[in-house]
Order: C-alpha cells, then structure tokens, then sequence
C-alpha cells in the first residue's frame, strides 16, 4: 500500500514521541494487569491456611447467620455470605464482616472476621488482617504505582487515563506507518539481521496481531479514567431529563431475625436468569431504612460487568430488584451493550480460557511497549562508544523501571509467608517491599549503568521467582511449625513462578552474552578490564 | 505520484493541530453524541443508553484527534473542525427547539 511520505513522517514523529512518553507507565499496567487474571490463586497462595475456616451446605447458612450475629454485634449490621465452589481466595470462610474498615475502594487495614461451623457443628470463628495481596496488584494496574488521591480520583488513575488517550494515538500512527511494508515484512521474525530488526519485527507482529485487544484497552481505561468528566458533559445535553432513575425502595426497618433464608435469594436469582450461580451475598446497613443486599453472581462463558461477576442489588427483607448488570429485557438493548466493554477490557467471559488468553494478550502488551522503548534506543544511538545523554538516560529508565516493578511484584509476592511468619503488618509489608525494591532497582540503574542493571535485576528477578516454589516446598516439608499446606489451587502459582525464573534466567545470560561480546558502540555494552585498553582491536560486527 | 511542493506537504503545527483535534474533536463527539442520545434508537430514555453514550464519546474524539495531524496547516485543522462543529451543533439545537 502506497502513502505518501509526508504523512509517513508525520504519523513516524507522532508513533515515537506518543510511545517513548507513555510506554513505561504502560508497562507496569500490561505486567500487573496480566497478572489480575489470576490474582485470586495469588492471593490464596499467600494467605495461611488457618485463615480459611470449613465450607458449609447452602442449608446451614441460616443457622450461622443466626448465631454469628447473635454472638457479634459487629456482624448484625452487615455481612458477606460466600458460596462454594466460587469462595473466593480472598474471603474464603462460609461469612466474613468487617470488624474495623472494609467498604468501597481498597483499604489496607481492614480487619476481617470470619465465622463457619466446624465438623460438631459449633460456631467457629476468626479474625484477622484482610490480605489484599491481590488488590494491591490491581492497584498497580490501575495506576503503575502512581500514588495519592485528586479528590476521589487516584492521581495514577488519571495519569494512565492520559497516557491511554496518547497510546490510542500512538495505535493509529503506527498502524500508518506500517501500513506500506505491512505486507511484505508481517510475518516475518529476522533473527539474522542483528538486533534492531529483531526487535523491529516482534514490536510489529505484536502490534499488529493484538491490535483490536489494544485499541479495545486504550478505548476503556481512556472512559474508567474520565467517566465522571464525560457524564458531567452529557449532563447538559440532556438538560432537564434525567440521565439515571433512581430507585426508591422499602424505607422500612426490619431486624436481622426477619431476613428470609438464603434459599428464597437463590429462587430470586432463578427467576431473573438462568446459567448463573450466586458467588455472594452482601448484606449491609440491616437495622437502618437503607437496607441493602448485593447479590454477585458468576455465569459460565458470559460476558459480565464485574471483573468476575455480574451484580444485582434488591432489598434483602422485600427482595425487590433495584439495579441489575443481568442481560435481562429490564436493561433495554444497551445495558448488555455496554457490559461487553467492560467485559472485553476484564476478559471474564471464557472462564479460564478467557483468563490465559488475557494473561498473554498483557504480558504481550508489556512486551510491546519494552520493545517500543529499545527501538527508540537503538534507533538514536551513535556509532560509537560514549552514547548521547538522553539515550544512556532513557535507558537506565527503561531497565530500571521496568524490570523494576516486575522485581517488585515478585519481591512482594515471595515475602509474603515470611512476612506472615514475622509477624508484620502483611498489607504495610507488601507496599514497602514493592517501592522499596522499585525505587532501590531504580537507583541502582542509575547508578550502575542499563547495560550492568539489566544483567543483575533480571538475574535477581530469576532467583526471586524461583524462590516461590521453594518457599511453598519448605513449608510442605515444614508444615508441622508453619501456617502453609500445600493446596492444590495455588500450584499453578508455583509453576508460573518456575516459568518466569526460567525465562527471566535466560534473559539474564542473553543479555550477558551481548554486554561482553556483543557491538562496542551501543549501551548494552561493557567494556572487559582486559579488552579496554586503548588501540586494541575490537572489530564492531556490522548490523 | 507527483512530487507535492513545499506548501502542499502536510506542515508540522504541532501545537495547533494537536489543541485543534483535542478541544474542537471533543465538542464535535459531544454534538454528535448528543443527536444520537435524543434521536438515535431509543431515544432519550432508553434504558442505559445514557452508560453507552458517555462511552462513544471517546471513540469519537481519538478518532478525531489521531487522524487532525492529516490536514495541511494547523489553520486548516481549525477551520475544518470549527465548521464540522458548527454544523453538528446547530443540527443539534434545531432538532432540539423545533421537534
């Protein structure tokens, strides 16, 4: 396909100044966000055994709500009823209600307590520090570890809405400026023309075969980001028409003994829809005129509105439907519309499929924007030994933020059953360990050089990972003086971590290979003591 | 293909293009968003068309947005743009004051 070169050069300028400004921040939301798909195993991977109290049948539930809010009067407000097999990792016991914090948004000290019956049938029940492992992934996702608030905004949030209007554009130009080489180099992945053309390639055929995915995602997180902001907009095109109903239930005011049992909520759902399972009831503000119930709900292969479920909320003493997610004729032609976006950025509509296929899709994506960003390096290096300022700069950002949220994540997500065993603050203990390792991998990229770094943090990164099995195979051979039993669940964390410590190894020796024999003139070089000496001949392969 | 002139290649005006597809591309996603609320399927009270309109907004302005750096000058991106929402909102309006 013929372009004229002027609007060749135009979208190349635009592709590079889009890409190079947003590609770091992008990273850590395609890295953290592939690992969301699976960030119940993740969490229950972390979280002790002792933590999870025993399943129930569906008809012991209304004894236990009956006794645990007898028994605490923290429970008689509000509560969470979790079903098997859908209990969460996260929440794992038949009810759970928060003793200190828990509501909207995430909240690092929330103390969690967590009642069942045990095998005598007698009420057991523990509390503990909410793990939020999981969520503090997602957080990351959400804002790359941007921190602090704009009103009700994270700051992070905002900054990634940005960067994802930028990325959007940088998706179009470089479509553009591929268009006219697109047939003839797609598919092709030269290994043999040095680096550049290597990298050139995979940043290509990556692009363009996910190309939906990441326009899909740069569409979303531009309306999660600014969704307020747009409604705020509308609202005056609308003028005196309101854009939402609102729903007036029942104002009156029941105590906890009256709440039906939970088989009349299961009849409820059975009526609306079909193929779903209820995964959850919250209730909450039982004893006021507000009462409420928040009913989640998990169907197999549907598209859904939640990360991992669909929502209805009815009144839990009249069970009157106030607000549905459902793709129920209630929700008009548009609701079920609109839950596919949110659905096609969440990637909840195939099950496990459907998460590996997202699991790829955003590692993939990280992979995108740190090729995006070598190209950008090699492309303004010099033919010669002392590279330019802004290129060694951009690079030790490269490796240092990049490799280091992933060592971070990996730090966090391995300290966690020693941080268990030390006793600590577990939530305050992962933030600390992620920006501390964040911020220690970034100094030392500056300090040390990209070409030094990359070597040590992907070998770091290697050992870090491998060290996650390990830990779950001392607390096997331990587990007698230990919180951990091995859990069939959470190997696949364990095995994903031994994928990654393999690959990260390799990449460690590659990059070790090309910083002691590779091209002198480039920044992934470093000189050897005894090959530095003035004069001597080290022949610069030709690209 | 001819060689173009000097004059006839696309001139950068970065900040132009770039302010003109950013504010006037919004406002002319918003116009025309605001047609297809009130007169698109389902008109203006539809259940959850409101949810879907905020979201096309978006699609609308990127779209705008990327493609504003194909005009000639800056002046040109204004000029286009300013027209196209000129239309699009008095469309608007006089659908809305006279049906």
């Amino acid at each position: 396909m013929k372009i004229r070169s002027d609007i060749l050069r135009t979208y190349q300028s635009i592709h590079t100044w889009t890409g190079i400004t947003t590609g770091l921040l992008l990273f850590i939301a395609f890295f953290a966000g592939a690992l969301t798909m699976f960030k119940s195993p993740i969490t229950h991977w972390a979280v002790p055994e002792n933590h999870v109290l025993p399943a129930i049948s569906v008809g012991q539930y209304n004894e236990l709500v009956q006794q645990a809010t007898a028994q605490y009067e923290t429970a008689s407000n509000g509560f969470t009823l979790h079903f098997a097999p859908h209990q969460s990792p996260m929440h794992h016991s038949p009810m759970t209600w928060y003793e200190q914090g828990g509501g909207r948004g995430l909240s690092i000290d929330s103390h969690l307590r967590q009642a069942s019956f045990n095998e005598e049938g007698e009420l057991v029940s523990v509390a503990n520090q909410q793990n939020v492992l999981g969520d503090l992934i997602d957080q990351l996702h959400r804002t790359a570890g941007i921190p602090g608030k704009a009103g009700h905004e994270d700051i992070g949030v905002l900054v990634l809405g940005v960067a994802s209007a930028l990325y959007f554009i940088a998706l179009v130009s470089g479509v553009i400026f591929l268009l006219p080489t697109l047939v003839k180099s797609f598919f092709s992945l030269r290994q043999k023309k040095g680096a550049n053309r290597f990298w050139l390639d995979t940043h290509n055929l990556i692009g363009i075969t996910s190309l939906p995915f990441h326009l899909l995602i740069a569409w979303t997180v531009v309306v999660f980001a600014f969704h307020d902001m747009l409604y705020g907009g509308l609202s005056l095109i609308y003028g005196d028409e309101p854009m939402f109903e609102r729903n007036g239930g029942s104002k009156q005011v029941y105590s906890v003994a009256e709440l039906p049992p939970v088989e009349r909520y299961f009849e409820a759902v059975g009526n609306m829809v079909d193929g779903y399972d209820i995964v959850s009831l919250t209730f909450a503000d039982l004893a006021t005129p507000r009462a409420r119930l928040s009913i989640e709900v998990a169907g197999d292969g549907k598209l859904q509105r939640a990360a991992e479920t669909d929502i209805i909320a009815m009144h839990p003493f009249t069970l009157d439907v106030t607000y549905s997610t459902l793709s129920i004729p209630e929700n008009g032609a548009f609701g079920p519309l609109v839950k596919s976006f949110f659905a096609l950025h969440f990637g909840n509509f195939a099950n496990d499929t459907g998460r590996w296929i997202y699991f790829l899709l955003g590692m993939m994506g990280a992979i995108l924007f740190y090729t995006g960003n070598l190209l950008w390096l090699e492309k303004r290096r010099k033919k010669q030994a002392k590279q330019s300022r802004s290129v060694t700069i951009m690079a030790k950002l490269t490796i240092g933020v990049c490799l280091g949220s992933v060592l971070g994540v990996a730090t966090s997500i391995l300290a966690s059953k020693w941080l268990y065993l030390m006793g600590v603050d577990i939530n305050l203990g992962y933030i600390n360990v992620y920006y501390g390792v964040f911020i220690a991998s970034l100094g030392f990229a500056f300090w040390q050089g990209a070409a030094k770094s990359a070597i040590a943090l992907q070998a770091l990164i290697a050992a870090f990972c491998l060290g996650v099995p390990l830990t779950t195979l001392i607390n096997a051979l331990f587990s007698h003086n230990t919180h951990w039993h091995v859990a069939g669940g959470t190997l696949l964390v364990d095995v994903m971590a031994l994928v990654f410590a393999w690959i990260f190894f390799a990449a460690a020796r590659k990059t070790r290979q090309r910083a002691y024999q590779g091209e002198p003139d480039s920044i992934w070089f470093i000189p050897s003591k005894v090959h530095a000496t003035p004069g001597d001949s080290v022949q610069p392969k030709t690209i | 293909m001819a060689r173009l002139s000097a004059e006839e290649k696309i001139q950068p005006h970065w900040w132009t293009k770039s302010l003109a597809g950013a504010v006037l591309g919004l406002t002319f996603a918003f116009a025309v968003v605001g047609i297809f609320a009130w007169y698109g399927p389902g008109g203006i009270q539809a259940p959850n068309k409101v949810q879907f309109n905020m979201w096309m907004i978006s699609p609308v302005w990127l779209l705008i947005l990327s493609f504003s750096f194909l005009f000639r000058t800056g002046m040109r991106a204004v000029l286009i743009l300013g027209t196209a929402n000129l239309i699009a909102w008095a469309t608007f309006l006089l659908l809305r004051y006279t049906l």
